[in-house]
């Protein structure tokens, strides 16, 4: 979290050598049993049969064609959230309004509902026998096991990150700033983009990016709407699905370690960004501490609160 | 600028913050509006500033009605209590950032902007830390940051809530001079929020005493001080030993005191409040049957040059603070345990 500020070991805070070896063994078997040896499973498993093998499962066309719909699916899915997620966050922690509780309420209901409830709910709304069904079929609209589908079921699964990524930062922010830029003559607009934004943009990144990863690898909603058409409505997740129930083991496991890769591709940018900001900290702290040793006694000490709280918020 | 507000009442929720509150501010005055916290007066800042619309009532800037105008348009410079100077900014950027918003057709040259900013932050001092971020100043040069930022943009008025609230007590003697100094130079419309009565007397050309939406006073410093408009005023402005009687027969009347009120007739009666401050008492030595206050003395601890007496008596709500000089109390060797005679040389009485 803090990894800007130097840990000061005291009597307090260090526990003696074997409960120290003991709790980083614990932490570190724990890491490598649930996350290190399945991920390195399913990459060997994938290499089982060779490179050829590999390559060949995914440029399949039905494997090629599930990695086009989950990443259109994402594009369509994850730039909506953005830009609902800022707004929702924006409403909540600026502004004053009845209601405000039900609304954060609703953002977190995705979190609850399970997946294939929330796929249900649109078979329920859009399929034949559903609500909208009839009208939908009258004006040849395809929505169940088609794109628009999928891309409502990922929307809905993902809503919250972005927006719950935001709301406890801008809240804790409070409307000092932006007051400030408006009676400075600023119109909201130039207030949104020239001090709102600059303050959120880290935990606006990490929200974008834990939303992409869930949006390329959501199963359960996605499975209920997309009716499995093979080429035309399965996404990387399904597609694994069904090559495993095929007993194509090795052509699973490759594009099941294709999910894999995008995921360790998103937490390595996660982690870049945090190393960013963390980067500016460092620079800033340093500077800090060549300016206030050169300056006399009377400024006194910043204190580090500011900083620590939006590295907190990147973490 | 004058700013005048007329009638301005508002209400959030059940708690009504400002009761049908009218004022004149003159062009040119410092004006400190005092009172406790919850009392409104940031709201009625904030309504000045445009950050607050008031459900009834108006506001005036040089005669224009400028109650329902955009805050961006009203051009006044707001400091806030937290500085809310933008964190990602250098000091440069912070105090630019309003002359850099401008409409293109307003706004100046670069090359203009940035020695206007560059004079500012002379002027507040901080000229050699441009380049810094807020979070590397201290909290003094953060709202000197803030004022210049505010005065960038040549406010119409400038408003400052509890500007020094967040500053240590030395920080906030100098800034507080140095407000006043820089008011002079400037001469710009001010009005301050504070619920430090000490901060108002010394800064303010007037003092505003507002209390649960309402003015309960306006004068000079000196005049708010002296001469009290009522209780609150009394109590407000400073340490105040508060005895509960009535006033009959010419006189003000409390257990153990007697208190001649000249002026009065004699058949006017009703119950009272009588105000004494710390230093407007004398004690002395209690012997047994005279008539007064006598009271337990609990307490004696140094302020200052002079000593400070906690006395406590029966019937008493609160203790009886009184303030004497240091060689008078090591004179009468006073010490906790003895008992005193508390005697009034002034006491201020408002009637109920």
């Amino acid at each position: 979290m803090a990894r800007g500020q130097t840990f000061v070991a005291t009597r307090a805070n260090t526990e003696p050598w074997w409960v120290r070896i003991a709790l980083t063994v614990i932490a570190l078997g724990f890491l490598a049993a649930f996350l290190v040896v399945p991920l390195v499973a399913v990459l060997v498993e994938a290499l089982r049969k060779g490179w050829a093998t590999y390559l060949a499962a995914l440029v399949e066309p039905d494997a090629l064609a599930a990695i086009k719909l989950t990443l259109l699916v994402a594009g369509i899915a994850v730039p909506f959230n953005l830009v609902f997620g800022t707004a929702a966050a924006w409403a909540i922690a600026k502004f004053e309004f009845s209601g405000k509780q039900l609304l954060i309420t609703l953002i977190d209901l995705p979190f609850s509902v399970s997946p294939v409830v929330a796929g249900l709910i649109y078979v329920l709304l859009f399929g034949l026998q559903g609500w909208l069904g009839p009208w939908l079929a009258d004006h040849d609209l395809k929505i169940l096991f088609a794109v628009p589908g999928l891309v409502l079921a990922t929307m809905f699964v993902t809503f919250p990150f972005v927006a719950r990524e935001l709301i406890s930062l801008m809240q804790a922010q409070g409307n000092d700033e932006e007051e400030a830029a408006l009676t400075l003559g600023a119109s909201g607009l130039r207030t949104f983009w020239h001090v709102t934004l600059p303050n959120i943009k880290w935990a606006l990144l990490t929200g974008v990016i834990l939303c992409n990863a869930r949006a390329m690898g959501e199963f359960g909603a996605v499975s209920v709407v997309s009716g499995h058409i093979r080429g035309q409505t399965n996404t990387m997740p399904l597609h694994v699905e069904i090559l495993y129930n095929e007993y194509r083991f090795a052509a699973a496991f490759a594009v099941a370690s294709l999910l894999a890769l995008l995921a360790l591709v998103t937490v390595a940018l996660k982690a870049f960004g945090e190393w960013l900001e963390d980067g500016g900290v460092a620079a800033a702290e340093r500077a800090k501490q060549v300016a206030d040793s050169s300056e006399s006694a009377a400024t006194t000490s910043v204190p580090a609160d500011a900083r620590a709280s939006r590295t907190l918020a990147v973490a | 600028m004058s700013i005048q507000i007329r009638h301005v009442s508002k209400q959030f929720g059940n708690f009504r913050a400002l009761n049908d509150l009218s004022l004149d501010i003159d062009t040119g005055e410092l004006i400190a509006l005092l009172g406790p916290s919850g009392c409104g007066k940031t709201t009625l800042l904030r309504i000045i500033a445009g950050l607050d619309t008031p459900d009834t009532g108006k506001v005036l800037v040089q005669g224009e009605d400028t109650t329902d105008l955009a805050v961006q348009k009203r051009n006044v410079g707001f400091v806030f209590q937290h500085y809310a100077l933008f964190r990602h900014m250098t000091v440069f950027d912070n105090v630019a950032f309003g002359l850099r918003v401008r409409p293109r057709s307003e706004r100046r040259p670069a090359k203009e902007i940035r020695e206007r900013v560059n004079r500012l932050l002379a002027l507040v001092q901080i000229d050699w830390m441009s380049d810094r971020y807020p979070d590397q100043l201290s909290g003094g040069q953060r709202q000197r940051v803030a004022l210049a930022r505010a005065l960038a943009v040549e406010p119409r008025v400038l408003l400052l809530d509890e500007p020094f609230g967040a500053l240590d007590a030395k920080v906030r003697k100098d800034l507080r001079r140095w407000l006043r100094r820089l008011h002079d130079e400037l001469s710009v419309t001010s009005v301050f929020v504070t619920h430090d009565q000490e901060e108002a007397l010394e800064v303010a050309d007037r003092v505003v005493v507002v209390n649960a939406g309402r003015i309960e006073q306006i004068g000079s410093p000196d005049e708010v001080y002296a001469h009290p408009a009522n209780a609150f005023v009394y109590s407000f402005l400073g340490a105040a030993n508060r005895f509960d009687g009535h006033v009959s027969g010419g006189a003000f009347h409390a257990p153990g005191l007697w208190h001649p009120m000249p002026g009065m007739a004699p058949e006017d009666a009703s119950r009272a409040i009588a105000f004494a401050r710390p230093h407007d008492l004398e004690v002395e030595h209690h012997i047994p049957g005279t008539a007064g206050l006598s009271a337990q003395l609990v307490r004696r601890y140094a302020r200052g040059a002079n000593v400070m007496l906690e006395l406590e008596y029966e019937g008493a709500d609160n203790p009886i603070e009184v303030e004497l000089k240091r060689e008078d109390a090591e004179r009468m060797q006073l010490e906790p345990g003895q008992t005193l005679l508390v005697r009034p040389g002034s006491l201020r009485v408002f009637r109920q």
